[in-house]
C-alpha cells in the first residue's frame, strides 16, 4: 500500500470513528494503536505508552488547567453579572448601548476565562433576558451573545492558542498578543453589524425611561476592578517576560479563586468543589485529547503520511492564496463537526509544514485558524454556543437563534479576509512588544 | 426502560466502579489544586526570594499528568470526554443504540490496551530504577504509576457504561428520547 493510499485509509477511518460518537481522545488513541499494529507490527507497540505519557509531560501544558481554573472560578461566581452590569451602567445612554455592553462584556470576560462556552453562558444569562426585556429582536439578542461568546478563544488567554502553540512549537506569548488586535477588530465588527441591524429595523432608544446616577455607576466598579487588575497583571507578567505562561496562569488562577471567595463570600466547600470539579472535568478532557493527538501524530509521522501529504501539496505548485483558501474551507468544514481542541491537535502538525513551506507566518495562521474555529462554535450542526443560548432562552426557536448567528459568521469571514489583506493586524503587536521574527 | 434487567450483580458492579471513579475524581481535583499551589510557591521562591527552584516544575507536571489519568474515569462517568454527536443526534433509535455500543466498546478496548502497555512501561521503570533527567532526579515509577491505575479504572468504568447500555439502564449517549422512540427501544 502506498503512503497516499494509507493516508486515505487513515482519513476515512478517523472520520468514521469521530462521527460514530466515540469520545475523541479514545477514538484517536484506538485508531493510532490499530494502525501502528497493522503497518508496523506488534513490536512497535512498545512506544505507545511512552509517547502517550510524553504528550503530557511538558510544563507548558500546566497552563491549560490553570487558565481553565481561572475561568471556572470566575464562571462559578457572579463576576460575569457584575461585569455586565457595570458596562451597562456606563454605556446605557448610547444608542444600542446594551448591545455594546453585552459584546464588550463578552470581550472582557473572554480575557478572563479563555473559554467560549463559559463566556457565552456567563454574559448570556444576564444579557439575553435584559435585551429582550428592552425590546431587542430575539435573533439579535441571541445571535450577538452566541457570537460574543466565541471571542473567548481569540482574546488571550486562549486555550486554543495554547494548544496550537504546543502542537506547532510556536511561541504562546506571541500567539496571545497576535489575538488581541483581531479580537478587538472582531468585537468592533460585531458591534457595527448589531447597531446597523437594530437601526435598520427601526429600533431606537430603549433607555429614555430610566437613568443611572453617578453613584450607581461608581458603585459598580469595586467588584470588577480586582478581576480587571488580574487580567492586566497576567498580561504584564506574560509579555514583560517576567514569568512563563504556566507561572502566570498558576498565580492568576490562585488569585481568581481567592478573589471569588473573598468578594462573593464563597466560603462553603461545595463552592470550592464546584470550581475544582469544573476545572478537572475540562482539563482532563483537553489533556486526554492532547495525549491521544500526540500518539496520532506519531502514527502519522512514522507512516510518513504527514510528509507525503505536505510533499504532494508542495508538488502541486499551487498559488499560496488558493492554498490558504482551501485550508480555510477544510478548517471550516471540520469546525462544523469537530470540537476546536481536537481539530487543532489533529490538523496543526499536518498543516504547519504546509503553511511554512507556502511562506505564511505561523503566528498569523494561528489567528486565522482560531477564527475558523469560532465559526464552528456558532454554526450548525455542532454550534456549541447555539445550544448554550437555547438553554438560556428556551422559548426562542433554535432556527431563529441560528439565523441570528449567520450575520456574525459573515463578520468572521470578513475578519479573515481583512487579516489576509492586512496580516499586520495580527503580527504588529507581538513584533512591537516581543521583537520582530524573521519571516519567509 | 426496565425491559430485562438482570439481577443485582450488574448494579453492584456499576455502583462499585462509579464509587471508585468518584474517589479518583476527588484525587484528580486535589492534584490540580496542589499543582496550582506549587506553581505559586515556585513563583514566590524564584521571583521574590530570587532562589533556584529544583523540584517544583517536575512536581507540578507530574501532578497534572497524574490528574489526567486518574481523573479520566470520573470524567467518563460524567460524560465529560467530548465527542462528535451529530450522527447519534439525528440517528434513529436502533442506529443510535448500536453507535453507543460501538463508542463504549472502542473506549473499553482502548483503555484495556493502554492499561496493559502502560503497566509494562511502569514495570520497566520500576525494574530499572529509572529517574528523571532533571535536577530533582525523581523516581519515575511514581508518576508513571498513575497511568496503569487510571487506565485500569477507565476500563472498568467503560465496561460499566457498556453494561448499563446493554441492560437498558442508561440511554445511548445519555440522550433523552421521546416516548415513541423509547417504546421502539423496548
Amino acid at each position: 500500500m502506498t503512503p497516499t493510499q494509507q493516508g486515505l485509509l487513515v482519513l476515512l477511518i478517523t472520520l468514521a470513528m469521530l462521527l460514530s460518537g466515540a469520545p475523541v481522545a479514545f477514538g484517536l488513541g484506538a485508531i493510532s494503536i490499530i494502525f501502528i499494529v497493522i503497518f508496523q507490527g506488534f513490536d512497535a507497540l512498545h512506544v505507545v505508552a511512552e509517547t502517550f505519557y510524553a504528550g503530557l509531560n511538558d510544563f507548558t501544558l500546566v497552563s491549560i488547567p490553570m487558565f481553565v481554573m481561572m475561568g471556572a472560578a470566575i464562571g462559578s461566581s457572579p463576576a460575569g453579572k457584575d461585569l455586565y452590569e457595570a458596562l451597562d451602567r456606563w454605556l446605557y445612554r448610547l444608542p444600542g448601548g446594551l448591545v455594546i455592553s453585552n459584546l464588550g462584556a463578552c470581550a472582557l470576560f473572554a480575557a478572563l476565562t479563555g473559554s467560549s462556552p463559559a463566556c457565552c453562558a456567563a454574559i448570556g444569562k444576564m444579557g439575553i433576558p435584559e435585551m429582550r426585556k428592552r425590546g431587542y429582536p430575539d435573533d439579535v439578542a441571541t445571535g450577538s451573545i452566541c457570537a460574543g461568546g466565541t471571542l473567548g478563544i481569540l482574546i488571550p488567554p486562549s486555550i486554543t492558542f495554547i494548544l496550537y502553540g504546543i502542537a506547532t512549537e510556536t511561541s504562546i506569548g506571541r500567539l496571545f498578543l497576535a489575538g488581541v488586535m483581531p479580537g478587538i477588530m472582531l468585537t468592533g465588527l460585531f458591534m457595527i453589524w448589531t447597531l446597523f441591524i437594530i437601526w435598520k429595523r427601526g429600533f431606537r432608544s430603549h433607555a429614555a425611561d430610566f437613568r443611572y446616577s453617578w453613584k450607581q455607576k461608581f458603585q459598580s466598579i469595586p467588584k470588577i476592578a480586582p478581576f480587571l487588575a488580574i487580567i492586566v497583571g497576567v498580561m504584564y507578567v506574560l509579555y514583560g517576560g517576567v514569568a512563563t505562561p504556566s507561572e502566570a496562569a498558576g498565580v492568576g488562577a490562585a488569585l481568581c479563586v481567592v478573589l471569588a471567595i473573598v468578594i462573593y463570600k464563597m466560603w462553603k466547600p461545595e463552592a470550592w468543589w464546584r470550581i475544582l470539579r469544573d476545572t478537572t472535568r475540562e482539563s482532563v478532557m483537553i489533556l486526554m485529547i492532547i495525549a491521544a493527538a500526540v500518539l496520532f501524530g506519531y502514527m502519522l509521522t512514522s507512516l510518513y503520511l504527514t510528509q507525503t501529504l505536505a510533499q504532494a501539496i508542495a508538488d502541486m505548485h499551487m498559488n499560496r492564496w488558493l492554498l490558504m483558501g482551501m485550508i480555510n474551507v477544510f478548517l471550516l468544514v471540520c469546525g462544523f463537526f469537530i470540537p476546536p481542541a481536537a481539530i487543532i491537535l489533529m490538523t496543526a502538525p499536518i498543516l504547519y509544514p504546509i503553511i511554512k513551506a507556502a511562506g505564511f507566518d505561523p503566528v498569523w495562521f494561528g489567528v486565522i485558524l482560531t477564527i475558523n474555529m469560532e465559526v464552528g462554535l456558532i454554526h450548525p450542526p455542532v454550534g456549541l454556543n447555539i445550544y448554550i443560548v437555547k438553554a438560556i432562552a428556551p422559548d426562542v426557536p433554535v432556527m431563529r437563534i441560528m439565523w441570528g448567528t449567520i450575520p456574525y459568521v459573515i463578520c468572521m469571514f470578513l475578519a479573515i479576509v481583512i487579516l489576509c489583506i492586512f496580516p499586520e493586524i495580527a503580527t504588529w503587536l507581538p513584533d512591537v512588544l516581543m521583537g520582530p521574527v524573521k519571516r519567509a | 426502560m426496565a425491559a430485562s434487567r438482570p439481577a443485582g450483580g450488574v448494579d453492584a458492579y456499576i455502583h462499585a466502579v462509579r464509587w471508585i471513579s468518584r474517589i479518583l475524581g476527588y484525587a484528580a481535583a486535589a492534584l490540580i489544586g496542589l499543582g496550582v499551589l506549587v506553581v505559586c510557591h515556585m513563583v514566590f521562591v524564584r521571583y521574590v526570594l530570587n532562589e533556584n527552584t529544583i523540584w517544583q516544575t517536575d512536581f507540578t507536571t507530574y501532578c497534572l499528568v497524574a490528574a489526567t489519568f486518574i481523573g479520566s474515569p470520573y470524567v467518563l462517568m460524567m460524560r465529560g470526554h467530548v465527542n462528535v454527536d451529530v450522527l447519534p443526534h439525528y440517528a434513529g433509535p436502533k442506529l443510535r443504540f448500536w453507535l453507543a455500543v460501538f463508542a463504549s466498546a472502542i473506549t473499553l478496548a482502548f483503555a484495556v490496551a493502554l492499561a496493559i502497555l502502560t503497566f509494562l512501561f511502569w514495570k520497566e521503570a520500576w525494574d530499572n530504577k529509572w529517574v528523571s533527567d532533571t535536577m530533582w532526579r525523581a523516581r519515575l515509577w511514581i508518576p508513571y504509576g498513575s497511568m496503569p491505575i487510571g487506565l485500569t479504572v477507565l476500563a472498568l468504568e467503560a465496561l460499566a457504561g457498556l453494561l448499563a447500555l446493554l441492560t437498558r439502564r442508561e440511554m445511548p449517549f445519555g440522550m433523552e428520547m421521546d416516548a415513541k422512540r423509547a417504546e421502539l427501544m423496548e
